[in-house]
């Protein structure tokens, strides 16, 4: 008798009523126990909803209609409710903050057993394995609140882990992690599946997802493509047909006409054997500005509130018209750093100076006109009625006024792409919308410096290069552009100079070629480079994309990979 | 930034049962409640304060200084010149300032054994012994989470005004009037995402089985040990000891 699957869907078609629209048509996927299947596809391809049918928070507290059939170890789920399925269907979701409610990490992971009945001793026994499976023995007793990003998200996996149950959903579970973190998350998931522990998992990147058992790419509802990770990724345009990035080695295989393989070590050797070598090109180098900088950082410390220090000895200048990546671990200074740009903290040591004048003595309101700040979750600012109301705000906050206010309005929203959503409601916009609204709320005060704090994380492939693209015409039009990213791509595709940091200090500030040949210094920040820019260094040669390192391999030019822009975003 | 107030350590308070503690501290309130005399609050006071010296909770009450401080010189100042001595008396300002005295630090008391209470006392503690106290576990539930997450509303609150500070907002100009209504970009943002979070933590609590309507387990607890019962039985005789004192009319101030 064959093994019966860990999950199975048949023809699942699922669509919301408020407000209508069709999210699943038609899906169908088999997992068998201990298997890992990723699934990809555009925000709005249904990929979330599809997890959420199987644990049936859809419809059971989401109100949809649906049919089909899905079947969990054999038991039927339609028409059950989430309580129902506790135990036996587990999800992890993007938003890990959400996730955790106990005052430390031992009560945290005992809550869903102890929501099962589970025996006192039989959770406790459970509480220390499932612990030690995600490499967070010893923390029993901390507070969640205290741990990094990706030990809360690993946590969050203990905590339904121990439940025991037969599938496991992740929804994003990396999307909001640094590349330590979602390196942590993805060697705990390693560790489940040598368990046998059944995987379903929803991501937006390929590359920690080459080894899962089957790869599955979605779009509108359907699927697309399924097989194994590596069959699927060599035809890049099924990626970017589903809004999803294609590997950077899937790309260079396409446009080399070459059956590489998706791994460094064996691309190298392939491009090797088959004596393919790089020609340099030679593209023009941005001219370092000899203008005074508009911002001066000297010797700046920073510690809150009697802490330990969170900044030591930070100096650099900023001039107009840079594109600059900042970049690092969670809890390198990054964000506090880029804090000190515009006053919203005020250095314990050094200085920063903003047109030569110490920021301590101008306001924050009046420095924020010169040094904008976009923070990490649009959600964080929206709160007007309608988005042209939102992007007046500031402007009008310093005395901007009639004619000129709704010209700048009108400026802004054409720039970031939103002049036909003018009167629309902020919070009924989509995550990528909302995230350029942000952004215009800010560029509204027409400042020449921006700053934006991980404006790509939760967007899409298309909604990010979108968003990329608006930084490339700002900086065109001479704003200076700071960008605080975990993104490897966005730094090499877009940024000029690179600022890293580790444990509160620059270690690093240079062009994007030095930071290319500076391999052990990402290395000890967590970095990595895209793989492109990692192979093309291999060879010898300095890339920021697959497509320029096909070339100097010798491919004849064409129109560049990008995304097509969806329609709707 | 931690926000929340359970500080982890490993004093004998932090240790003691969680159904003492919670009646421990009713007892406390009862007897300060009780009493108006400052002579006889003091006591009461200090003992908190001891205590919370010795669970190594005083971090809490430094934190909190910025509450503290201003409802002790508050009601200090209110008793004391709104205190109804009657005319004539011969000492209404200083029945009127003992009185006032009296009544801060009565409300000094009652919040530093909250305080005490939630420096020593886990979430999961609180709602257990609210269980066993009768109150139906969802709703101890719902009053534990709060806890948790006023901290966190707090901070997303303080993301918000410099998000909005970024956007020119200046929340020192103006009148009063023009102040709080400058608010309303605050706590929108801060309600909205509020809502979403508690739609996330639902789906959250839902796929834990939190209505998956089985008999509720929890880790093994520590049985009511003799330290538990010294607490209790202290906690008893302080309370008769007081309510014997107000039944024999110690302690009152009456307004004349």
């Amino acid at each position: 008798m064959s093994t019966p699957l860990a999950l199975e869907v048949r023809d699942l078609r699922c669509r919301f009523t408020d407000p209508a629209a069709t999210a699943l048509a038609g899906v169908s996927l088999a997992v068998r126990p201990g298997e890992l299947v990723a699934i990809m596809g555009e925000s709005g391809a249904g990929k979330s909803t599809l997890l959420r049918c199987v644990n049936a928070l859809v419809p059971s507290l989401v109100p949809a209609e649906c049919s089909g059939e899905i079947h969990v170890g054999g038991m039927p789920v339609l028409g059950r409710s989430v309580g129902d399925l506790a135990g036996r269907v587990a999800m992890v979701f993007q938003d890990f903050e959400a996730q955790l409610f106990s005052t430390n990490v031992r009560l945290e992971v005992a809550f869903g057993p102890g929501q099962l009945g589970i025996p006192g001793d039989e959770i406790a026994r459970r509480v220390a394995a499932t612990l030690a499976l995600v490499d967070l023995t010893g923390y029993a007793e901390r507070d969640p609140s205290s741990l990094s990003g990706g030990q809360k998200q690993r946590l969050a996996i203990a905590s339904i882990l121990a439940m025991a149950p037969d599938v496991m959903l992740l929804d994003e579970a990396g999307t909001d992690l640094d590349p330590l973190g979602r390196g942590e998350l993805y060697t705990a998931l390693a560790r489940l599946r040598r368990e046998r522990v059944t995987l379903v998992a929803v991501e937006h990147e390929i590359d920690p997802l080459l080894g899962a058992d089957r790869l599955v790419l979605m779009r509108r509802g359907e699927v697309i493509a399924t097989g194994s990770p590596a069959d699927v990724a060599r035809d890049p345009a099924s990626f970017l047909r589903c809004g999803v990035r294609p590997h950077d080695l899937a790309v260079l295989g396409d446009r080399l006409a070459l059956d590489l393989p998706l791994d460094l070590e064996g691309a190298a050797e392939a491009l090797r054997r088959r004596d393919v070598r790089p020609r340099i090109l030679v593209s023009p180098q941005p001219a370092r500005s000899t203008t005074a900088p508009i911002l001066e950082v000297e010797g700046v410390g920073f510690a809150y509130d009697g802490g330990p220090p969170v900044l030591e000895d930070v100096s650099l200048r900023i001039h107009a018209g840079e594109v600059i990546a900042l970049i690092g671990q969670n809890g390198s200074g990054k964000t506090t750093l880029a804090k000190h740009l515009n006053g919203l903290l005020r250095p314990t040591r050094g200085s920063v100076r903003l047109d030569g004048v110490d920021l301590r003595r101008i306001p924050l309101e009046r420095a924020a006109q010169q040094v904008g700040y976009v923070f990490q979750n649009p959600d964080h600012q929206l709160f007007a009625a309608s988005v042209e109301e939102e992007v007046a705000f500031g402007p009008r906050n310093v005395g901007v006024r009639d004619g000129k206010l709704a010209a700048r309005v009108r400026d802004v929203l054409a720039a970031v792409e939103l002049q036909a959503l003018g009167d629309c409601d902020p919070f009924l916009l989509s995550k990528g919308d909302r995230q350029r609204l942000a952004v215009a709320t800010v560029l509204a005060m027409a400042p020449r410096v921006l700053i934006l704090d991980e404006p790509t994380t939760g967007l899409d492939y298309p909604q990010q290069r979108r968003m990329l693209d608006l930084f490339a015409r700002l900086r065109a039009g001479g704003t200076t552009v700071i960008v605080i990213t975990h993104s490897p791509w966005v730094v090499a595709e877009y940024a000029e100079r690179a600022l890293l940091m580790r444990a509160g200090r620059l270690i690093f500030d240079g062009s994007f070629t030095q930071l290319v040949g500076a391999p052990d210094l990402l290395r000890s920040a967590a970095f990595e480079l895209p793989p492109a820019t990692r192979l093309g260094y291999a060879l010898g040669i300095a890339v920021r994309t697959a497509e320029e390192l096909a070339l100097s391999l010798g491919a004849p030019p064409r129109p560049d990979l990008r995304a097509r822009r969806p329609a709707g975003d | 930034m931690a926000l929340s107030l359970y500080l982890d350590r490993s004093s004998a308070l932090h240790r003691r049962h969680p159904l003492v503690k919670v009646m421990a501290m009713t007892m406390l309130f009862v007897a300060t409640f009780l009493m108006d005399d400052p002579a006889l609050i003091a006591p009461l006071a200090v003992l908190v304060l001891v205590a919370t010296a010795a669970s190594g909770a005083l971090p809490n009450l430094w934190r909190l200084r910025w509450l503290i401080a201003p409802v002790f010189v508050f009601t200090l100042v209110i008793w004391t010149i709104f205190y109804p001595a009657a005319p004539g008396s011969a000492a209404p300002h200083r029945e009127a300032f003992r009185f006032g005295l009296g009544m801060a630090l009565k409300l000094e008391t009652f919040l530093a054994t909250g305080l005490l209470f939630l420096g020593t006392t886990t979430v999961e503690e609180f709602a257990f012994a609210l269980t066993r106290l009768g109150v139906p576990y969802r709703a101890g539930f719902v009053i534990t989470l709060a806890f948790r997450l006023v901290p966190v509303f707090l901070e997303s609150a303080f993301v918000v005004v410099d998000a909005q500070r970024c956007r020119g907002l200046d929340f020192s100009r103006g009148r009063l009037r023009q102040r709080i209504a400058r608010y309303v970009p605050v706590i929108v943002p801060v309600f909205i995402g509020g809502l979403r979070r508690a739609d996330q933590m639902a789906f959250a609590l839902e796929v834990r089985g939190f209505s998956a309507g089985r008999t509720r387990t929890t880790l093994p607890r520590p049985r009511l040990r003799g330290a538990d019962y010294l607490l209790l039985a202290s906690a008893v005789a302080l309370m008769v000891g007081y309510s014997g004192l107000w039944l024999h009319g110690v302690g009152r101030i009456t307004p004349r």
